[in-house]
């Protein structure tokens, strides 16, 4: 919860920069007085070099196409600076593993840890130890349990994702008598499915002709996605819409809904893969439109990372110090829009 | 000699001595005791029909529902086939899971994919060939515990199919093989996929119980000290079984790939449980020197069964993970029951 | 004795299993004081008994006094309490714990209740030890490193660990050597003098003879005769009644010289394993049959295990028809004609899930196959011969092989060998675990085989047994030959000093 409670949309700053699909780089500065570089993607580079910062990224391991999209934006983003040194540790599921690699960056006297936890809980005293030891933490995605044990958090909104997801789905059937909508979920171990099917069925409530009519959970991966799927077509012979919250898992029900030979509805994605963007591009399948939950973070947090080593603020805002909390906007991309989020569509 | 359990059922054959006599009487124990194994899964599977057929009539007991369940058993089904031979042997594969996720993932990449249908078999198969040749090598001829030998198996076939993928799916263009799952490819209503499972299940049972590789397996499983110093070659039929395992999993990642459309390196996840317990609830034992083919391919129906319920009848994560729990226990305690009473 | 009630006294007891009346009426009564026998075939009820003794099956009827009064054994604790202990054949000891931890097992001595001492616990475990005339066994040393003899040593102590007043051994002496049966003997001997009363079952009869006060007899779950002196009671008495027949011949007479005029089968030469056995030679003809005689660890065993292939030579070799066997491979040594019927029939040659069919094919499965596929009817009736011709009861090759006798299983490791049809077939203690009856018809088959042309190497412990069945002997001591001669030149007497003093024969 306490991760939805940076006001949701508030932030001009990260809804602008993300739904513009651009990236962080235009809005830090290098010296009060320059302009901020135009929106639109403009590269790094064209930020002046300053002070050198090393920053130490410790991410779980990337054994799904979002997390390893996490990875590559770090990397790419990093690189892009000529005065930063990103000290990139293995990543691992394990949480005593990542604690111990967290520490070795803090031994390591990094400038900067952006930590992208396995768990975040479990993570919060490694978190306060850096913060203890003069070391500003960039938590990344998912939060730790102490606002102490960070100095920025930033991350996706999986309330709004399913808020999103289920408001686009109520105006597209708000006309329809006794509509019937499906989830395919994700883990239910993780508090982050439970959030997004909160807010699917929070959106669901304003469109009173609308029910949802079953909700199965996979575990993120194309097998049991298809799986899952197969025998919720099997479920339910006829329904108007299916929300899928995952990609990954959505490319196994993407197969099972051709292997059953279905179309007679419509299907709304979750994260963003490119798979996803090419197939609302070409417009032909039953998806129509994919909610995002952007891995851009993670170059966004190598730019608030350069940001506090070198004791600068984001442009574009008024503040002087970086904000303490930053949650990104889950946009719908639909086939209107497509084209503009195409670049940030991972693999 | 005098073993506790045995020493009253000595009397029989020492004492009643007529040959024509003793012969029906002291088969007919075997027999039953196999008839009341695969009887009470069989009446476990029936019962859950009933249970579906009576929550869901109309979408259950529906054609597309049947073919649906044994879609779904075939994957692991095959793992299962491969996995039961290992077990009657005294071993165990834990690397199952794994070398289906490696198989899948090398058979998926674009070079393979290049060369279509026929290159993304073959590289599945020969992947799987490849992994159970490796464990079998380990095993047989290196003295390893097939434990720790699939053990490590597990490890690094998920590792370097992370690295092949770099945790990316693999999406598969060949159309060839994604029309392999859909309906228009269905023979007679049977989807191409479980034409697969069958055949591997009757080669399978064929094997086990009609030639001297079956035989042998069993010897070795029963008492692989016995088997050697009547002049079977051990390590040799160790390896065969590693390989076949690791065939079947080759198989079994290719009926992935049609099914799910795609190589991912989080394929196969905890097969290797599934596939054991599915084995051993058949009545395979887990000390070796008995297996049943029929059993193991019954008890992947239970649990394919169980999990298509709990689907069709919406019902949550965690109260699927409690009930299936329960229904393992249920059938084993009601294939005990039954068993006691066909022994005496 | 007999002045004074008996300590325990058991009245038509019964005991049904399903599909089995193993006990049909059983009296037994044993005094303080007292070595009393029982003697009976596999399946003759023992076991059972035992077991109800013991407190581990409760009788479907009949009475049973313990010192004058009623009592029930209604669990193993109500029979331990009693002071009744039991030493089980199949040892049931924990290889991974130590000596003391398995004399105390259950019976720890524990401070509050619940602290094990150990230290006490080792020096009470050492002091039962002694008593046991084992000094040597350190009770910390884990029991899975003990010799078998050692361990019996161990069950024992745990026996008289607790107040015992009756003492069950059950063929305490099967897997000791003389000089350790003598000191089994001794213990016995104190025990009585103790005034504890001890139930003492064992197939030879020679022991009964010499610690035995008296006998009782079972036979199909009754007790045929009770309280027979052990000593006087003439063995054909003993012998019938247990078998319900006469017994003429034990061991078939055979003609000397019958092997000379045929061909070698066999050759070994300069055969040898470092710290087992010195150079052997040997040579064994077709139709003739050689015996080891020696004590436990004289190298007997290996010796064979070594000519099968089951143990890799240090030097020397093993010819069969003159060509030599590829060393320390079991398959050279099958499919050059030569069959094992091992010591430890259960873990070594049996598949104690399988039929009897399944048991006797084993080795010769690729003959009724084509491409791997098994002609399941020629199988069984190949089986099915095999065991005919071995007059196994019953001749069933459907049959479980966990519900035969000992010595119908030892037939059926001899029909394998038999469909096999080796050349030579190699015994190590084939009556082992045998009861008396089936004994002289297993040494009728062996004898059998051999005058249809078979060469037959044996190991036995029983010197009775070597010098029975064999035209040759073999004396070992500590790994090495020290005396070779025609059997009828020799008597136990001669062998057993051979064994023990060792006399090398140039």
């Amino acid at each position: 919860m306490s991760r939805t409670s940076p006001s949701r949309r508030g932030l001009l700053f990260g809804s602008a920069a993300v739904s513009a699909g651009a990236l962080l780089t235009a809005c830090t500065s290098n010296e009060p007085k320059q302009q901020a570089q135009p929106a639109g993607g403009t590269p790094a580079a064209a930020d002046k070099p300053g002070q050198a910062v090393t920053i130490g990224f410790a991410g779980p391991q990337a054994d799904h196409g979002w997390l390893n999209a996490i990875n590559q934006n770090a990397k790419s983003r990093a690189a892009t600076y000529p005065d930063v040194t990103l000290e990139i540790t293995e990543g691992s599921n394990d949480t005593a593993a990542q604690i111990g690699q967290v520490q070795t960056l803090i031994n390591k006297k990094v400038d900067v840890l952006v930590i992208l936890p396995a768990d975040g809980k479990a993570l919060t005293q490694v978190g306060l130890q850096a913060m203890r030891a003069g070391i500003p933490v960039v938590n990344l995605d998912r939060v730790f349990a102490s606002p102490q044990a960070y100095r920025c958090w930033i991350g996706g909104d999986n309330y709004g994702m399913g808020l999103n997801a289920g408001t686009y789905i109520g105006e597209q059937l708000k006309d329809k008598p006794n509509a019937k909508v499906v989830e395919l979920a994700g883990l239910d171990n993780l508090e982050l499915t439970r959030q997004r099917s909160q807010g699917f069925d929070d959106a669901l409530k304003n469109y009173p002709n609308i029910t949802k009519v079953a909700r199965q959970a996979a575990d993120f991966t194309v097998e049991s996605g298809q799986a899952k799927m197969a025998q919720l077509l099997q479920a339910q012979p006829a329904f108007d819409a299916l929300w899928k919250i995952d990609d990954d898992q959505g490319d196994g029900a993407v197969r099972a809904i051709a292997q059953a030979g279905r179309d007679d509805f419509l299907m709304v994605g979750g994260a963003g893969a490119k798979s996803a963007m090419d197939a609302i591009k070409a417009g032909t399948g039953v998806l129509k439109a994919t909610v995002l939950y952007p891995p851009t973070m993670a170059a966004s947090a190598i730019d608030l990372a350069r940001a506090l080593g070198q004791g600068k603020g984001v442009g574009g805002l008024a503040e002087l110090e970086i904000p303490s909390s930053l949650t990104l906007y889950s946009a719908v991309v639909t086939k209107e829009n497509v084209d503009d989020y195409l670049p940030t569509g991972f693999n | 000699m005098t073993q506790p359990a045995s020493a009253a059922r000595k009397d029989a054959p020492t004492s009643a001595a007529t040959p024509d006599t003793g012969r029906k009487g002291t088969r007919r124990p075997a027999l039953v005791r196999w008839d009341v194994r695969s009887l009470s899964l069989l009446g476990v599977l029936v019962a859950l029909v009933v249970v579906g057929g009576v929550t869901q009539p109309d979408s259950f007991l529906a054609t597309s529902n049947l073919q649906l369940v044994l879609t779904q058993a075939s994957v692991i089904g095959v793992v299962t086939v491969g996995m039961t031979f290992v077990i009657t042997s005294g071993g165990i594969d834990l690397s199952v899971g794994a070398i289906v996720a490696l198989a899948s993932v090398w058979a998926t990449t674009v070079a393979t994919q290049e060369f279509g249908f026929a290159g993304i078999l073959f590289t599945a198969v020969l992947v799987g060939v490849g992994c159970g040749l490796v464990n079998g090598l380990l095993i047989a001829y290196g003295g390893m515990v097939p434990f720790i030998a699939t053990l490590a198996m597990l490890a690094s076939a998920r590792g370097l199919a992370l690295q092949i993928t770099d945790g990316r799916t693999q999406m598969v263009t060949v159309t060839e093989v994604l029309d392999l799952g859909v309906k228009d490819a269905y023979v007679l209503g049977v989807p191409p996929l479980v034409l697969v499972f069958a055949a591997v299940t009757v080669v399978g049972w064929l094997l086990l119980n009609r030639t001297t590789f079956g035989r042998r397996t069993v010897a070795v499983g029963g008492n692989a000290e016995a088997a050697r110093l009547a002049g079977i070659d051990v390590r040799r039929q160790r390896l065969y079984l590693y390989l076949l395992s690791g065939l079947c999993c080759g198989i079994a990642a290719f009926l992935l790939i049609v099914l799910a459309g795609s190589g991912q390196n989080t394929n196969g996840n905890l097969y290797e449980l599934d596939a054991i317990a599915a084995a051993i609830i058949g009545g395979t034992l887990l000390s070796g020197g008995r297996g049943t083919i029929v059993g193991s391919v019954l008890g992947v129906l239970i649990f394919t069964t169980i999990t298509n319920i709990f689907a069709l009848n919406n019902l949550e994560t965690a109260v699927q993970q409690i009930a299936k729990g329960a229904i393992i226990v249920a059938a084993v305690l009601v294939q005990r029951r039954t068993l006691r009473g066909g022994d005496a | 004795m007999a002045s004074r009630p008996p300590l325990l006294t058991m009245n038509r007891i019964t005991k049904s299993f399903p599909g089995v009346r193993a006990l049909d009426g059983v009296d037994l009564e044993v005094h303080a004081g007292e070595v009393h026998c029982l003697l009976g075939q596999n399946g003759a009820g023992k076991s059972t008994l035992i077991k109800v003794l013991a407190g581990a099956h409760r009788p479907d009827d009949g009475e049973i006094t313990w010192a004058g009064e009623p009592v029930s054994l209604s669990s193993p604790i109500a029979a331990m309490r009693l002071g009744i202990a039991t030493i089980y054949q199949e040892l049931d000891l924990v290889g991974g714990l130590s000596v003391a931890e398995n004399v105390f097992l259950g019976n720890e001595p524990t401070s509050a209740g619940f602290v094990v001492r150990g230290g006490r616990a080792r020096a009470a475990a050492g002091r039962l030890l002694e008593r046991l005339g084992h000094p040597e066994i350190d009770p910390a040393r884990l029991v899975g490193e003990l010799s078998a003899a050692q361990q019996q040593i161990v069950s024992m102590a745990r026996a008289l660990s607790h107040e015992v007043r009756l003492i069950v051994m059950d063929e305490p002496s099967a897997a000791l050597d003389p000089d350790e049966v003598d000191n089994l003997f001794r213990i016995v001997g104190e025990l009585t003098a103790d005034g504890v009363a001890v139930v003492y079952i064992s197939h030879r009869l020679e022991e009964i003879r010499r610690i035995g006060d008296r006998v009782t007899v079972l036979k199909d779950g009754r007790s045929v005769a009770g309280g027979l002196p052990a000593d006087t009671t003439p063995t054909r008495d003993i012998v019938s009644l247990m078998t319900g027949r006469t017994v003429e011949h034990v061991f078939p007479d055979r003609p000397p010289g019958a092997a000379a005029a045929r061909d070698p089968v066999l050759r070994v030469e300069g055969l040898t394993r470092d710290g087992e056995f010195a150079p052997l030679d040997l040579e064994l003809r077709l139709v003739e049959t050689v015996g080891l005689a020696g004590l436990l660890g004289s190298g007997r065993s290996e010796i064979l295990e070594t000519v099968y292939g089951a143990r890799r030579p240090d030097a020397g070799r093993v010819l069969v028809d003159g060509v030599p066997l590829r060393p320390g491979s079991v398959r050279a040594a099958v499919r050059a004609g030569i069959g094992l019927a091992p010591e430890e029939r259960k873990a070594q040659a049996l598949l104690m899930l399988e039929s009897v069919g399944g048991n006797v094919s084993v080795s010769t499965l690729s003959r009724y196959s084509r491409a791997g596929w098994l002609d399941r009817r020629a199988e069984r009736a190949a089986a099915h011969r095999a065991v005919r011709e071995l007059s196994l009861r019953p001749d069933d090759p459907d049959a479980a092989i966990r519900t035969l006798s000992g010595g119908n299983q030892q037939k059926v490791v001899l029909a394998r060998w038999l469909l096999r049809g080796c050349k030579l077939l190699l015994l190590d203690e084939p009556t082992r675990g045998v009861d008396i009856g089936a004994r002289a018809e297993l040494y009728a088959v062996i004898r059998r085989l051999a005058d249809e042309g078979l060469a037959v190497l044996l190991v036995s412990s029983e010197v009775p047994e070597v010098l029975g069945l064999a035209d040759r002997v073999l004396v070992l001591r500590e790994g090495s030959v020290v005396h070779t001669a025609p059997a009828r030149e020799l008597d136990e007497h001669r062998v057993l000093d051979l064994v023990m003093e060792g006399n090398p024969t140039p």
